[in-house]
């Protein structure tokens, strides 16, 4: 792909439809190859998980008591995710902060990918996937019906409103953003865009409709993505398993969320501006305001981490301070020790200015949060069922292949997705950029004074 | 006498507004603008009431309680579980769902009451349509009497207005 | 630029406030004085009359409600900065910081905790052994003293840059994305670094270990979240009442800036309940009597209950659906009205969390602890005069405000 012509200091709309536009032009081999190799790892994940299916759970390394181990680490891990995408787009919206019209798409597509992935493993957990639909109530002849006493159907409810509620979100910023691509691109691309706009013109009357609806679902978003992760860290909460009741669980898991979700943005976001060339819409002034993000949820899962270390110590619970002793120094204890340097330590770094703007250094900052954070949950939700109550139960758990080719596949799922996305639909909201082209001529020229 | 529509175009968002300003004091006709952006300039200086779409999130949000409700009450009473001794309502439970209906129900409304309100989807493009209004252009379409055109068309220079053309004339783009 | 817009500019230029210079004086002192002369007395008379019990359970539910506001206010002034606020321009930072003096204040009378010890805490008198180690008089006063020392200190050194003139320039220079000054960038973060650490401790402490046995490991931060919404309540109430004081066109007449303290009163009451509900349902699940008898004693006993009630109510109902509308935030009677029953609810809320643990089966409210309230108010009060002129000079300055005034 050709260099980018660099964006003026001072760019106009049309600067702008330029850049993102150019993106969406057709793809090389290059990134042909790189799709079919995504899909061939999903390919593979699929093949293992149509085994499981045939053959039971047997296949995978699940044994009593760890009866939760990778699968539902892979879905918190991938539902958290999803959450930096909702906060950017809602919350931030929410806030009138100036630097989120850059991010936020991309960091919202991240969202749906992100929970449709998630969406998949209790599905694949479960042993007879051919009766998923037990967990919702619908009338039937034997009056059976779910128990809305149990966490899991609550997940169930939260997940697909997630699901349904960020798609129709993200729908909506893309209206006028493919309205605009429409009026540009040429054949088949004319009419797929033509009929994704619907038809939409920027009518003052839509405009005024529009505005009111995107404040209002950002309204609604903003609890609900308080609400998901609450409900996940709820599955474990609710139990009195040692290791899992812990009130904090719901604010804690949230922030770990979005910790995790914000770490993935940046991942995905270094390499992108740079291959698609859209290095002068997402400034250095953004990634130090992701960075930021991520140092201050960093800080507050360090918060959790401590207080639980405190209150199993205060309490004086003898089995609960074993379990505890279990996560540290047990077996399994290196796992909580990498996930206390990569999700406590090693993001202090980002007090620095420099290293927040630094990308090689924050894409490996970043790199390793994602690490920590899948750490902390397999820690937390696997780690706390093989030490537990009775003694006479304690297990181990040893990961199956098919439970690590259907993990590894549900990367290449998400990034397959992604990759997908971003050439064929506008990465960056034209639209939303233009509103606030104020500012991102002032972090332009900030750039550019720091690099003169 | 006919209607006519007369099509211009603004570069900038400020002379748009001024424009627009302008043809409400001086009451011809009825207009419609184009922009690229939710312009909340704009719409300030039109001045319509505040969207309704917000009453029908308010519905949306009370039907899903209310949904809600009559899911978790009603198969409870269909399927009387005994759940480790807790009360058959429990509220706490309840209230999860009732919450995370209310958001479904309310953003569903909400983004098909957009939709409904702004007449998409639609094939039929508003006449003075340009694909230009999506870029970088604010475009204001006044629909006057023939006999008003001069007048409007003055003030629209006078605003700002880069081009001011007549429907009729307005090559399709 | 059009005609129009340079009309509402000369107009917004002949709207100038005039300035005031000062809004509290003599006569706010003389009467938060005699408060606590009031106060001081109540507090005597009770010691020497034998109802030590009830003082010392007002001293502790007053100092831990003014010392919550006093911070909380501060912490709202740092994460303005975090969060590159402007939309009032430089007001709401010295809004935030107008009752900081009473940290000081609170931080000596922590220390006079030490001779009603043996009232307050239970493991003073029957000793936990498992325990111990954390609950012992020396080592309590001692992390709790100097966590407070290092608060009050820290947020005076943050409130000193912050009054700085180039903070000030960078709080009115609404169109710039450039970082606050160098200074602001070390003392903000660690105020609200602090404060998570140092309240979380004086939830443990002063209230959590009145009923040794429970444990919630949420409780430290939706005691801090609870300050955290108290400051930001007090600020929006303070901004009501000036509001008709400082005469014509000063800051809190502009409808916007009113709109966004409503807008954070809102949404920090619904993140409070979030806080609630979220402890509730674990320990309601869980169901372990361990945990649980804390919330039955102040939810479903008698004489507790309704007050738990009312607390819901002032602190999170009330603001919910009164606050809903964005006429009702930018209508100052209204916004000032909740702002007000939303302190009381959290005075309420902290008398809630402590006394019942203390005695459990009647309300101990009565002339004494009414009288020392009024003594710790009048405390903050006089605290605060110095910073509410500030907060007069700021808002009556007619500096630029908010990026956003549509």
């Amino acid at each position: 792909m050709a260099a980018a012509p660099k964006i003026p200091v001072e760019p106009s709309y049309r600067d702008i439809d330029r850049s993102v536009l150019r993106v969406m032009e057709p793809a090389g081999l290059a990134y042909w190859a790189w799709i079919g190799f995504c899909f061939t790892l999903v390919a593979i994940a699929a093949g293992f998980w149509l085994r499981q299916i045939y053959s039971g759970l047997g296949v995978t390394g699940l044994r009593q008591p760890v009866m939760w181990a990778i699968y539902i680490t892979n879905f918190v891990f991938w539902v958290g995710i999803a959450h930096s995408g909702t906060l950017i787009s809602a919350i931030l919206f929410l806030f009138r902060t100036k630097w989120r019209t850059a991010v936020y798409r991309a960091a919202e597509t991240m969202t749906i990918f992100a929970v449709a992935t998630a969406g998949l493993f209790p599905l694949i957990h479960l042993g007879r996937v051919w009766f998923f639909y037990w967990l919702l109530p619908y009338p039937n002849q034997r009056y059976l019906q779910p128990d809305f006493r149990s966490p899991l159907v609550w997940d169930a409810f939260a997940v697909s409103t997630y699901l349904t509620i960020s798609a129709l979100f993200w729908t909506m910023g893309l209206i006028p953003d493919v309205a605009n691509a429409r009026e540009a691109a040429t054949g088949w691309r004319k009419k797929f865009y033509t009929a994704l706009a619907m038809g939409w013109q920027g009518t003052d009357r839509q405009w005024r409709h529009y505005s009111m609806a995107y404040l209002l679902m950002a309204g609604l978003a903003t609890p609900l993505v308080l609400s998901v992760h609450s409900v996940v860290s709820w599955d474990f909460a609710m139990a009195i398993n040692p290791g899992w009741h812990s009130t904090i669980f719901a604010p804690y898991f949230v922030a770990g969320a979005i910790f995790s979700g914000v770490a993935m943005v940046i991942t995905l976001l270094i390499p992108m501006r740079k291959l698609l060339g859209i290095e002068d819409l997402l400034t250095e002034w953004h990634f130090d305001n992701l960075a930021k993000v991520v140092l201050l949820t960093s800080l507050v899962v360090s918060y959790a981490y401590i207080t639980e270390a405190f209150m199993t110590w205060y309490t004086g619970d003898p089995i609960e301070q074993m379990t505890f002793h279990m996560r540290y120094f047990g077996p399994w204890g290196w796992m909580y020790w990498v996930m206390v340097l990569c999700n406590c330590v090693i993001p202090l770094l980002l007090f620095s200015p420099r290293i927040r703007v630094n990308m090689r250094a924050l894409w490996i900052i970043t790199i390793f949060v994602n690490i920590g954070m899948w750490f902390e949950r397999f820690v937390i939700i696997a780690g706390s069922l093989t030490a537990n109550i009775e003694p006479s139960q304690w297990a181990g758990y040893r990961p199956s292949i098919t439970e690590i080719m259907i993990t590894v596949g549900s990367f290449a799922w998400f990034v397959g997705l992604f990759s997908l996305f971003a050439k064929f639909l506008p990465i960056i909201s034209m639209t939303e950029l233009k509103e606030g082209i104020v500012w991102l001529r002032k972090a332009l020229k900030m750039d550019r004074v720091k690099a003169a | 006498m006919s209607t006519i529509a007369i099509i211009s175009s603004f570069a900038d968002e400020t002379q748009c507004v001024q424009a627009v300003e302008e043809l409400r004091a001086a009451q011809v006709g009825d207009f419609n603008t184009f922009s690229p952006i939710p312009s909340h300039k704009i719409e300030h200086a039109i001045g319509r009431s505040k969207s309704p779409v917000r009453w029908l999130v308010l519905a949306g949000g009370i039907s899903g309680v209310l949904t809600g409700l009559a899911i978790t009450i009603g198969t409870t009473y269909e399927w009387r579980l005994n759940a480790g001794g807790r009360p058959l309502l429990s509220w706490p439970p309840f209230i999860v769902i009732c919450f995370e209906l209310m958001v479904l129900l309310g953003g569903i409304f909400g983004f098909f009451g957009v939709l409904m309100l702004s007449g998409v989807p639609t094939t039929t493009m508003a006449p003075g349509y340009d694909g230009r209004f999506g870029e970088d252009r604010f475009g204001i379409v006044v629909r006057c009497d023939e006999a008003e055109a001069a007048r409007v068309e003055s003030m629209l220079k006078e605003s700002g207005a880069e081009e001011v053309v007549r429907e009729d004339e307005a090559q399709p783009r | 630029m059009s005609i129009n817009l340079q009309r509402a500019h000369r107009e917004r230029a002949a709207m100038k406030p005039r300035a005031v210079e000062s809004v509290a004086g003599t006569t706010m002192k003389t009467v938060a004085g005699a408060m606590i002369v009031l106060g001081a007395i109540a507090f005597v008379l009770a010691l020497i009359r034998g109802g030590a019990t009830i003082a010392w359970e007002a001293y502790l539910v007053n100092l831990l409600f003014f010392l919550g506001v006093a911070q909380g206010a501060v912490v709202a002034s740092a994460s303005f900065y975090l969060t590159q606020a402007k939309w009032g321009g430089s007001t709401p930072y010295r809004l935030g910081e107008a009752f900081a003096p009473f940290l000081w204040v609170g931080f000596f009378l922590f220390f006079g905790l030490y001779f009603g010890r043996s009232l307050i805490f239970p493991w003073v008198t029957h000793p936990i052994a498992q325990k111990a180690a954390w609950l012992n008089t020396p080592f309590l006063f001692a992390r709790d003293g100097i966590g407070l020392g290092v608060m009050a200190a820290a947020s005076f050194a943050f409130i000193r840059v912050s009054r700085s003139d180039g903070a000030r320039a960078w709080t009115i220079a609404t169109d710039e994305i450039e970082l606050p000054p160098h200074s602001i960038r070390v003392f903000a973060p660690l105020v609200a670094v602090l404060f998570a650490a140092v309240y979380s401790l004086i939830a443990f402490d002063l209230v959590m270990s009145l009923a040794p046995v429970w444990r919630s490991t949420l409780f430290g931060w939706y005691f801090f979240a609870g300050c955290f919404w108290s400051g930001l309540t007090a600020m929006a109430l303070t901004a009501a009442v000036l509001r008709g004081r400082l005469g014509e066109n000063n800051l809190f007449t502009n409808p916007t800036v009113m709109h966004d303290f409503g807008k954070m009163v809102f949404a920090f009451s619904v993140f409070w309940i979030y806080l609630l509900f979220a402890q509730y349902i674990v320990i309601w699940y869980g169901d372990l009597p361990v945990e649980t008898f804390f919330i039955v004693h102040r939810v479903h006993h008698m004489p507790w209950s309704p007050l738990s009630v009312a607390c819901l109510v002032l602190i999170w109902l009330i603001p919910f659906t009164a606050l809903m509308s964005v006429r009702a935030k930018k209508t100052p009677v209204i916004l000032g009205t909740v702002a007000g029953l939303g302190l009381a609810g959290m005075w309420l809320e902290r008398y809630v969390l402590v006394v019942p643990s203390l005695s459990l089966d009647a309300i101990p409210f009565g002339a004494t602890q009414f009288l020392i309230s009024i003594g710790f108010l009048g405390a903050f009060l006089i605290s605060a005069v110095p910073g509410l002129n500030r907060v007069a000079q700021a808002a009556t300055s007619g500096e630029p405000v908010g990026d956003e005034a549509e």
